[in-house]
């Protein structure tokens, strides 16, 4: 166990240092680093595996010279699930890696960009190994610094380094509030160490256990990208190379899904009231709906992926609320699906985001831009790319036999066993979650309806899709294992959740694996086989039965009927792209429904012939929809910075001598005040 | 050596410390650069002299290492450097001052009185032969603090500078006989680059503003 943790790390850093030394040719510096990174990953997931299934947490620590600092590491079942997740990304990235930089060739340098890619992996994975809140905190901001340079890797675009720069001031002001978190539960176990953190010399009181849960839930959510501290997400993502995109989408969110937990389950206990589990899942629920609503009026595919992350990570947040209602109130087994559901959403987004995001960067590395109204007709120029990215888009939109339905399926049980919680209110009030969730499901069925109907099918509308090839072998490996792990985690849950169960028992400590199973482990119930079942293989089975069939029927009847291949007809005009469904118009039906909350501007001008004002001869037609969140709560604050550090400017007079003067006066000032 | 009591010794070890804090005044109240550089060449052959007397009367061995040290790299080395410095960029002379001398003079005086008004509390308690030293090494410090603020040449302020460098060096040496061989030596290092670093910049400050007054540096900003 020891031996692959250290595999893990040397490999890492071997991942760090080396390409660094290697003689300048990027090809040789691609392998080095993207192949150390694969072995690490390769370790991560032999660790992870050995962590779920071994009996007791691997324990070590190194002693440092700092008073406070302790390099501990522990590995328990939590930590093991997050970190098989991120060393499973990890391994599909750096496959897929070593195909997508040969773009940059020539342009960035490889040396520094795999580097600090296997810093990203190695920070990554400390966070969820910490021991100890101080190492947490630097090895969390080692992280967000590691991403913020891998996100201006393209830093001579002015677009990529005020992305950057949003990014890194709030990841900052996040963990302001995680620093925050740590000092008041420091205040109650006057060590930083995570055991003492557990079993404080003397319990908190309720006001400080109120305010910490306040501070993790704002600075991890920072992180997790809840709405309204969403907006760096889609600044950022898209700003990244694409395989740092999906770690950052795929897992690097997910480190706060892991600290959340740590801190109200593992830290707390679970000793919470029941309105923590409350304010949680109605974050989930609005950071869901609102996620999908904006993802579907992005016509950039990275920034539309980012917002789906906003709407995952609320899903997420739902069942792990759901399970800590269900906790507050005793219901132990529930709380263990709810929390199952949750991780189960994490492992599985993390896998269909990833894929959806390589799938977004081998469009961009064929097409070289983003957008999708620049797309269409790709499917029959990259076959590859367009059914792994099909498989994605059919998992994120909660489709079977894909993972995302499976997990989206359990946090719904969860939602709808909140008939048995005692208070009227939250009987209410989960169903009500259940239905925002349905709708948010609804939305990013559209969504990836848009995506990829625009993306894929119909004809090129610009020369760029028209002369795209089909991306490298890595890339389309990466993807391909993607694609097959959806699938597995979507036919057969009932081999994940009883691991999965494992972790949530060892927070909440009740055990529900056996009465998840049902019909002999063929299918899957919310603990109560009565109330409601599923079993995917059977669903599988149907869902190929009738494929067969339909392709059985036209075998048979069809056979006769001579195959004729002629052009669309279109009233007698040549058929164009122009008369192709735009990504804009594809959205107008849902702009209008939700005008309320869009708030949308729309700008038509038009250009007459001069002889008539029947005929037009140009149209030019925009919407746009009212950034909310950056009017109402971001501008103020940043006015009110800005207008702070404006006034502390009269300080900075710019004069060596005022700043030395500065210094002798409180050298003096302080000598005199120590008599 | 019965004429050698510990008094004695005192008094000669204070004698030397008044030194360094005479020649501190003289570079107060000295216009001409080369003058000043000369002078601190001259203070830091005190501080060694001091130093050396210490190790004397102590007989702690690797004083006598950092006397020889600071002969070598104060004495020699950095006043030659400065020397170099001040003949290529052609500035003999601190015109403009913010403070003229005789009122420095005086904020001086001031100064000095209250490093002893600060560390009087603490003098009872020390029990080693160099004890009064203390005052006047965080004298010099203060004062080289000041003439860094006053004077607008970028070589006056290295010589300031320096100058707060032989006043810690001092204070070191009173406070517990010297710090350990290995701190010291990173110490002579440190001053070396640091002096070479600010030649560099009075360079390129020359080439960037025909100047070497610090206070046009403000121009940088935005």
């Amino acid at each position: 166990m020891a031996i692959l943790f250290f595999l893990m790390v040397a490999s890492y850093a071997a991942g760090l240092l080396l390409p660094l030394c290697c003689p300048a040719r990027p090809k040789i510096q691609n392998l080095v680093a993207h192949g150390s990174a694969a072995f690490g990953s390769l370790g991560g997931i032999g660790l992870g595996i050995v962590g779920l299934f071994g009996p007791d947490p691997l324990t070590m620590s190194v002693p440092s010279a700092l008073p406070l600092l302790t390099f501990a590491v522990r590995l328990d079942a939590l930590s093991s699930f997050f970190l098989l997740t991120i060393s499973l990304i990890g391994l599909a990235a750096s496959i897929y890696a070593v195909g997508y930089v040969t773009a940059w060739y020539g342009h960035i340098s490889i040396a520094l960009l795999g580097s600090l890619y296997n810093g990203f992996l190695l920070t990554m994975t400390l966070v969820t190994l910490a021991d100890d809140g101080f190492f947490f905190l630097i090895a969390w901001e080692l992280m967000s610094l590691v991403s913020y340079f891998l996100v201006v890797t393209e830093h001579e675009k002015a677009d990529v380094r005020h992305a950057g720069l949003f990014y890194l001031i709030m990841t900052h002001v996040g963990t302001a509030f995680i620093i925050l978190t740590f000092l008041l539960l420091f205040e109650g176990s006057g060590s930083f160490s995570f055991d003492a953190f557990r079993h404080p010399e003397q319990p908190l009181p309720d006001g400080i256990r109120t305010t910490v849960f306040v501070l993790a839930l704002v600075g991890f959510g920072t992180k997790a990208g809840v709405v309204p501290l969403h907006v760096w997400l889609p600044y950022a993502h898209p700003a990244a190379p694409s395989h740092i995109s999906a770690l950052m989408s795929g897992v690097m969110i997910k480190t706060a899904i892991y600290a959340l937990l740590r801190v109200y389950f593992d830290f707390f206990g679970g000793q919470f009231p029941w309105w923590w589990g409350f304010v949680v899942l109605v974050v989930g629920a609005v950071s869901a709906l609102l996620g999908v609503m904006y993802a579907l009026m992005e016509h950039d595919l990275k920034s539309l992926l980012a917002y789906h992350s906003v709407e995952n990570i609320g899903i997420i947040l739902l069942g792990i609320g759901a399970g800590m209602i269900f906790h507050s109130y005793g219901l132990d087994e529930l709380a263990v699906l709810g929390v199952i559901a949750g991780l189960y959403h994490t492992i599985n987004h993390a896998v269909f985001k990833a894929l959806l995001f390589f799938g977004a960067g081998s469009l961009l590395y064929a097409t070289h831009t983003r957008n999708m109204e620049e797309y269409g007709g790709l499917l029959r120029r990259m076959p590859w790319t367009g059914a792994c990215f099909l498989i994605g888009a059919v998992s994120i939109a909660a489709l079977p036999p894909t993972n995302g339905f499976v997990s989206e399926w359990l946090v719904f049980q969860s939602l709808f066993m909140s008939y048995q919680i005692p208070s009227l209110a939250m009987k209410l009030m989960l169903p009500i979650a259940a239905a925002m969730l349905a709708l948010t499901g609804v939305l990013a069925m559209t969504c990836f309806a848009k995506a990829f109907g625009i993306s894929f099918l119909a004809l090129p509308r610009t020369s760029h899709a028209k002369h795209a090839q089909e991306v490298p072998w890595t890339m389309r490996i990466a993807m391909g294992v993607l694609s097959a792990v959806c699938l597995a985690l979507g036919l057969a849950p009932m081999l994940a959740v009883p691991i999965i169960d494992r972790v949530a028992a060892s927070m909440i400590g009740s055990s529900i694996a056996d009465k998840m199973l049902a019909l002999d482990g063929w299918a899957l119930a919310p603990v109560n086989v009565e109330f409601s079942s599923l079993s995917t293989p059977a669903l599988g089975l149907v869902l190929a039965a009738t494929a067969a069939l339909g392709l059985g029927l036209v075998a048979c009847c069809g056979g006769t009927f001579p195959r004729r291949y002629s052009k669309t007809w279109a009233c007698g005009l040549n058929l164009t792209s122009r008369m192709e469904y735009s990504a804009a118009g594809f959205v107008q039906p849902i702009k209008r429904v939700f005008s309320t909350i869009y708030q949308p501007t729309v700008k038509l001008e038009t250009e007459f012939l001069e002889e008539s004002r029947y005929f037009a001869k140009r149209r030019r037609f925009e919407f746009h929809i009212a950034p909310v969140f950056q009017t109402y709560f971001y501008d103020p604050v940043i006015a009110f910075m800005s207008g702070l550090a404006d006034r502390m400017r009269i300080v900075q007079g710019g004069s060596l001598h005022l700043y030395l003067a500065y210094m002798f006066v409180t050298l003096v000032v302080l000598l005199l005040a120590a008599l | 050596m019965s004429w050698l009591t510990p008094h004695i010794a005192t008094q000669i070890v204070d004698f030397g410390s008044a030194m360094l804090l005479v020649t501190c005044f003289a570079i107060v109240a000295q216009r001409r650069l080369s003058a000043c550089v000369d002078l601190f060449a001259l203070q830091s052959l005190f501080l060694a002299m001091t130093a050396a007397l210490v190790a004397f009367f102590t007989d702690t061995r690797h004083i006598y290492i950092a006397a020889a040290l600071t002969v070598v790299v104060k004495v020699v080395v950095i006043p030659r450097l400065l020397k170099g410095v001040i003949e290529r960029l052609n500035v003999t002379r601190e015109l403009v001052m913010k403070v003229n001398v005789p009122a420095s003079l005086l904020i001086c005086g001031a100064l000095v009185m209250i490093a002893f008004f600060i560390t009087e509390p603490i003098m009872p308690f020390g029990h080693l032969l160099t004890r009064d030293s203390l005052a006047i090494a965080l004298a010099i410090v203060l004062i080289g603090f000041f003439t860094m603020i006053s004077r607008q040449k970028a070589v006056t302020q290295l010589i300031a500078f320096l100058m707060m460098e032989n006043g810690l060096f001092l204070g070191a040496t009173a406070a517990t006989y010297g710090m350990p061989l290995i701190v010291e030596l990173g110490v002579f290092f440190d001053v070396l680059v640091a002096a070479l670093i600010a030649g560099i910049y009075t360079n390129r400050l020359q080439d960037a503003f025909d100047s070497v007054d610090t206070t046009r540096l403000n121009e940088l900003k935005a």
